[in-house]
């Protein structure tokens, strides 16, 4: 991807559930290599903004796009990576079944997944752990995994919600560094949800939310 | 608590429901099937004394005093109506029609009060004159050509012979019984003349101060009939009232309880209907409690991480299984609640009986029991064995269970092999009732093998997926390619990963295919035999039997042309004798024979009905005997076999010469020993013809109505009887007993049990995935690849499930019919199958199936996102 490409552009963003607005009136915009926190009190809306980022919810109002992806992450899978704010690993699957099952969504054949499985895995040093189950690994394994399997695809962004918030200090700036050096290397951008100022203060910019909405500016790299 | 309950009760209303679910289905099934054995039991009670006249007949002992005899009967408890009956014993009867005298052998004349017929409707039949005054019985009148009007002469010894003109001809059905002059005889006399009891003491008294062993006197009974439901209740009450009034004259008389004999044979139908329920509805209730187990096991993690929470939040573990507890109870009550609700309507609707409290509490009992067994012990053992972090985490890598790691469906399975082998030795009877004993025999020993072989097969089930799973991963992933595309090695890692949980449910889903096939095939095998059983013992759709006396084609022509007859093919009934032993004798036609009758290969030895038939026809000296006179006279094929036959023209038996062709084990209307089969025609030129009875088809018309249309045309003389009326006459054995709806009862709930296995299992494990689902879908998983999960978790559940549950079924079928050989006669040659009912088992079960995987789909489509944070 350019340098400088537009990755996401949100447009008058809004979320609601029922009556409750989770996300109300966002416009943002992502470039490639942005690294940016999303930065607010729990129930401010980071998930949900983060979720309408990711294209794995659709916005009530406004409109989201991707100009870099050539259309909807729905049909482009793999271009974006997600990290969540639990591991979220599939417990039946081994640590490389995990993040070969990203790729193989993606379009990839069974032996291209399980190439770019295991050199993710090597990236992250994660390679003695490729046949554990995820209850066989601590909570940083699990988070460490999560981060492989998003950037597996070599996605062009990649959104992660809150990926330390489970964690212990050292482990979370451990975690951090691997997903800036890991998306350094793939030249993808980074958007981050937290409410540690240590990790927002990371990132290269910072969206503040309150209520739904960034308050200060419109956010725009 | 309350804040539990509630939560429960409002948050898993599906949990709950599940779970009371399948413990109503148990409870309805055991309701309904247990209030079926009721019903069945007080029918068999009724149907079985139905036809009884007289209750008991007291026959009175030499100087007893009849007045006195009369007065205590009358006193004794129990007793509705006595009445007084004389017997004399007389060298012959004879009549005179111009200078023909006709004359009988010995015979019996009794002397009967006024209002016998009132009290004893049934015992005697008019077939013609007045019903009243001096009656002659059918085949006596036959012997002496003699009809209303006519004169017949008794003969009195040491007195001159009197004279009655008589005024009916009449039937006694129930002449073994009315006839019998002493407790001991066996067979009623041949020739029978009764006469108002005022004109047998005119006859006979003056006999009694000379020849008193000429004379006898009874009393025929009516009780009130206070008995018991159950039959075998009954017939020791029966049995007991009667040694009571034996007691209570003190040897003045003594009794026959015609009432007792009917209710022994009863009684072991009753055995059999215990046993049936036994095999059929204990599987059922098991498989519904099984059922249940997996649908509470489906959340077992759920409810094992909210366990480690509240440990974690410092619950007790008796405030935890006090939670399970109420959980249990709830589940259990409102499942008992509605089972039994279910089975009170089930109950009205197909046998017109809500059933008995007595049953429903028992059955809700075991509701409860299945309640506490489901929810309240794996809670128990979680709060035992589990750790709060191993809780929180999630499922270990499966092992095998320690049932199979101890080889137990393997033992099980020899096991099953060993008591099937012992119990069905020859001789083997399930249930023995010897006759008068007061207790009847049940060999429980043979529940043993089919609970051994529902264990091991079900256990070999769980252990052939589980090994299946564990070991086929590679030849797995190629079975998966066409549903799962690049996923298929993905899928198949999830499904090996989840063997446990998919071998739980691929063998629940085999029980209950394996627990609706044998229901099917044991059911169709019964309703078939029962149908050959009536075949047998009418011959045909309508029986016409000639009087003794028709010998003429006249009858025939008159049956031709009644309408709905198709075909009539008539068969004549001889008696003969094999050296020392008398045997029935059927004359037959044999080109003709299979289109009045139907003949079935198995009846034969030695070839087909059709070749043995054709064998007859070619050889017309050749005869057909049962396997049994084969081997008591060592016949080899081709032997000559000398018949004495009574010429009906001399009344000398006569030798007829015959050849030994082949081996008959079952014949329309023959009895179950030993009888001979042989050429018509050949016989009617050595010894000339013998009594007719004609088989009749009825061309798919109504037997009854065909029957009813023959008696309109050929009088009241010549008995007929159809084919439905034999089904229910089968004696009070479980074919009369409203089986079919035991049948349609048991067929539903076995398609029930199996189409919620497979739909409720497959989507409880399914539900329980969501998360997995949201998760895939999130990182970019589209409806196809989710099917791959779905179907591909299917398939693996249910093709093994079907495959292994019909064999099994059919297995299972076979031994309960090899068991229960008892309730067939004649034993099938063959099981049947149902292929409607299976057909249709089989294709709900891929509905259900096609439903759930479209179902858990449609879900996957709008992912719950919430879930993503989930720990």
């Amino acid at each position: 991807m350019e340098r400088g490409a537009t990755v996401f552009v949100g447009t008058h963003l809004s979320r609601t559930f029922g009556q409750v607005a989770a996300v109300r009136d966002v416009s943002c915009r992502i470039t490639a290599t942005d690294r940016i926190a999303v930065t607010g009190a729990s129930g401010s809306g980071k998930s949900t903004l983060l979720q309408l980022i990711a294209g794995i919810d659709d916005p009530s109002g406004g409109r989201a796009a991707w100009p870099a992806l050539d259309g909807h992450p729905r049909r482009r899978p793999g271009r974006i990576g997600i990290v969540f704010q639990s591991p979220a690993l599939l417990p039946t699957l081994d640590v490389h079944e995990n993040v070969a099952l990203s790729v193989l969504l993606a379009g990839q054949s069974a032996g291209q997944a399980r190439r770019a499985a295991s050199e993710a895995l090597r990236l992250l040093h994660l390679d003695d752990l490729a046949d554990r189950l995820p209850h066989e690994l601590s909570g940083g394994q699990a988070q460490r995994v999560a981060v492989a399997r998003a950037v597996a695809t070599n996605p062009d962004l990649v959104v992660a919600d809150e990926p330390t918030a489970a964690l212990d200090s050292a482990t979370a700036a451990h975690l951090l560094d691997v997903l800036l050096s890991t998306v350094d290397r793939l030249g993808a951008a980074l958007v981050l949800a937290t409410h540690d100022s240590t990790v927002a203060g990371r990132m290269d910019i910072r969206w503040p939310m309150a209520d739904g909405t960034i308050p200060t500016a419109k956010a725009s790299s | 608590m309350m804040i539990w309950l509630t939560g429960l009760l409002r948050r898993r209303t599906g949990r709950i429901l599940g779970t009371a679910a399948g413990i109503a289905a148990a409870v309805a099934l055991l309701a309904t099937v247990g209030s079926f054995l009721s019903t069945a039991r007080a029918s068999m009670t009724a149907r079985a004394v139905a036809p009884v006249q007289v209750d008991w007949q007291v026959h009175l002992n030499a100087g007893a005093d009849p007045r006195a005899v009369l007065a205590t009967t009358r006193a004794e408890p129990g007793v509705a109506v006595a009445l007084p009956v004389g017997y004399a014993k007389v060298p012959a009867l004879s009549t005179q029609d111009g200078t023909t005298v006709s004359t009988t052998g010995a015979a019996v004349v009794v002397g009967l009060p006024p209002d016998y017929r009132t009290v004893f409707p049934g015992q005697i039949r008019d077939l013609g004159g007045t019903g009243n005054g001096v009656l002659l019985a059918q085949q006596t009148a036959a012997n002496l050509r003699a009809r209303p009007g006519s004169v017949v002469t008794v003969t009195r010894p040491g007195l001159p012979a009197a004279q009655v003109t008589v005024d009916g001809i009449v039937d006694l059905p129930h002449a073994d019984t009315m006839l019998a002059l002493d407790p001991a005889a066996t067979a009623p006399p041949d020739n029978v003349l009764l006469l108002p009891a005022t004109t047998f003491t005119t006859l006979f008294d003056p006999l009694r101060a000379d020849r008193p062993d000429l004379l006898a006197d009874q009393i025929h009974v009516r009780t009130d009939r206070r008995l018991p439901a159950d039959p075998g209740t009954a017939y020791t009450v029966s049995t007991g009232a009667a040694h009571h009034l034996d007691a209570t004259l003190a040897g003045a008389g003594q009794s026959t309880d015609n009432l007792a004999a009917a209710l022994d044979a009863a009684r072991s139908d009753a055995a059999y209907a215990t046993a049936l329920f036994l095999f059929l509805a204990s599987p059922g209730a098991a498989l519904a409690g099984l059922l249940t187990a997996t649908v509470v096991a489906a959340a077992a993690d759920r409810r094992r991480k909210e366990q480690a929470l509240l440990r974690a939040r410092g619950a007790t573990a008796r405030q935890l299984l006090s939670i399970a507890a109420v959980e249990a109870t709830v589940s259990g009550i409102i499942g008992a609640a509605l089972g039994a609700a279910a089975a009170a309507a089930l109950g009205s609707l197909v046998f017109g009986d809500s059933g008995t409290a007595a049953w429903s509490a028992a059955a809700a009992a075991a509701g409860l029991v299945i309640a506490a067994g489901t929810v309240l012990l794996p809670a128990g053992r979680s709060l035992r064995t589990q750790t709060v972090a191993a809780g929180r985490t999630g499922a270990a890598r499966p092992r095998l269970p320690l049932v199979l790691r101890l080889g137990v469906d393997g033992i099980a399975l020899v096991g099953a092999f060993l008591v099937l082998r012992a119990t069905t030795a020859t001789g083997y009877q399930l249930v023995v009732a010897p006759e008068g004993a007061p207790r009847i025999a049940v060999d429980h020993w043979a529940f043993t093998g089919p609970a051994l072989l529902w264990i091991g097969a079900a256990l070999l089930t769980w252990r052939l997926v589980e090994a299946g799973l564990r070991f086929g991963r590679r030849p797995l992933t190629t079975l998966l390619r066409p549903v799962a595309g690049p996923l298929a090695g993905t899928v198949a890692a999830t499904l090996q990963r989840r063997r446990r949980p998919i071998a739980t449910a691929a063998t629940l889903i085999a029980c209950a295919i394996a627990f609706a096939v044998s229901t099917a095939a044991f059911t169709a095998t019964y309703q078939q035999q029962a149908e050959v059983d009536a075949r047998l013992t009418n011959g045909a759709d309508v029986t016409v039997t000639a009087t003794p006396g028709d010998l003429t084609g006249g009858l025939a022509d008159a049956i031709h042309a009644t309408p709905g007859v198709r075909h009539v093919e008539t068969i004549q009934h001889r008696f003969a004798y094999v050296g020392a032993d008398l045997q029935d004798l059927y004359a037959v036609r044999p080109a003709t024979i299979t289109g009045g009758a139907h003949l079935a290969d198995a009846w034969f030895t030695g070839g087909t009905a059709e070749t043995l038939m054709h064998r007859l026809e070619q050889q017309p000296d050749g005869i057909l005997v049962s396997a049994e006179t084969v081997t008591d006279f060592q016949l080899q094929p081709g032997d000559q076999l000398i018949l004495r036959i009574t010429d009906p023209r001399t009344g000398n038996p006569t030798p007829v010469t015959f050849h030994f062709l082949g081996v008959v084990n079952e014949f329309p209307t023959a009895p179950t020993d030993s009888f001979l089969v042989a050429n018509q025609h050949y016989i009617a030129g050595k010894v000339g013809d013998g009594p007719s009875t004609h088989l009749i088809d009825a061309g798919g018309h109504d037997p009854a109505t065909v029957a009813a249309a023959l008696r309109a045309a050929i009088g009241p003389g010549p008995a007929i009887t159809d084919i439905t009326a034999s089904r229910t006459v089968i004696g009070s054995s479980l074919t009369a007993v409203d089986l079919d709806g035991l049948t349609r009862i048991e067929l539903g709930f076995a398609l029930l049990l199996a189409v919620a296995s497979a739909g409720l299992v497959l989507a409880l494990g399914l539900t329980e995935r969501r998360r997995t689902f949201t998760i895939t879908t999130a990182l970019g998983a589209r409806v196809r690849h989710l099917a791959g999960f779905v179907a591909g978790e299917a398939l693996v559940i249910t093709v093994p499930a079907l495959v292994i549950g019909a064999g099994t079924g059919v297995g299972l079928a076979q031994v309960l019919i090899v068991i229960l050989k008892g309730t067939f006669d004649p034993p099938p040659d063959r099981m049947a199958l149902p292929w409607t009912y299976l057909i249709v088992l089989g294709a709900a079960m891929v509905a259900a199936v096609a439903v759930t995987v479209t179902g858990v789909l449609a879900q996957t489509r709008k992912p719950r996102l919430a879930l993503l944070r989930d720990v």
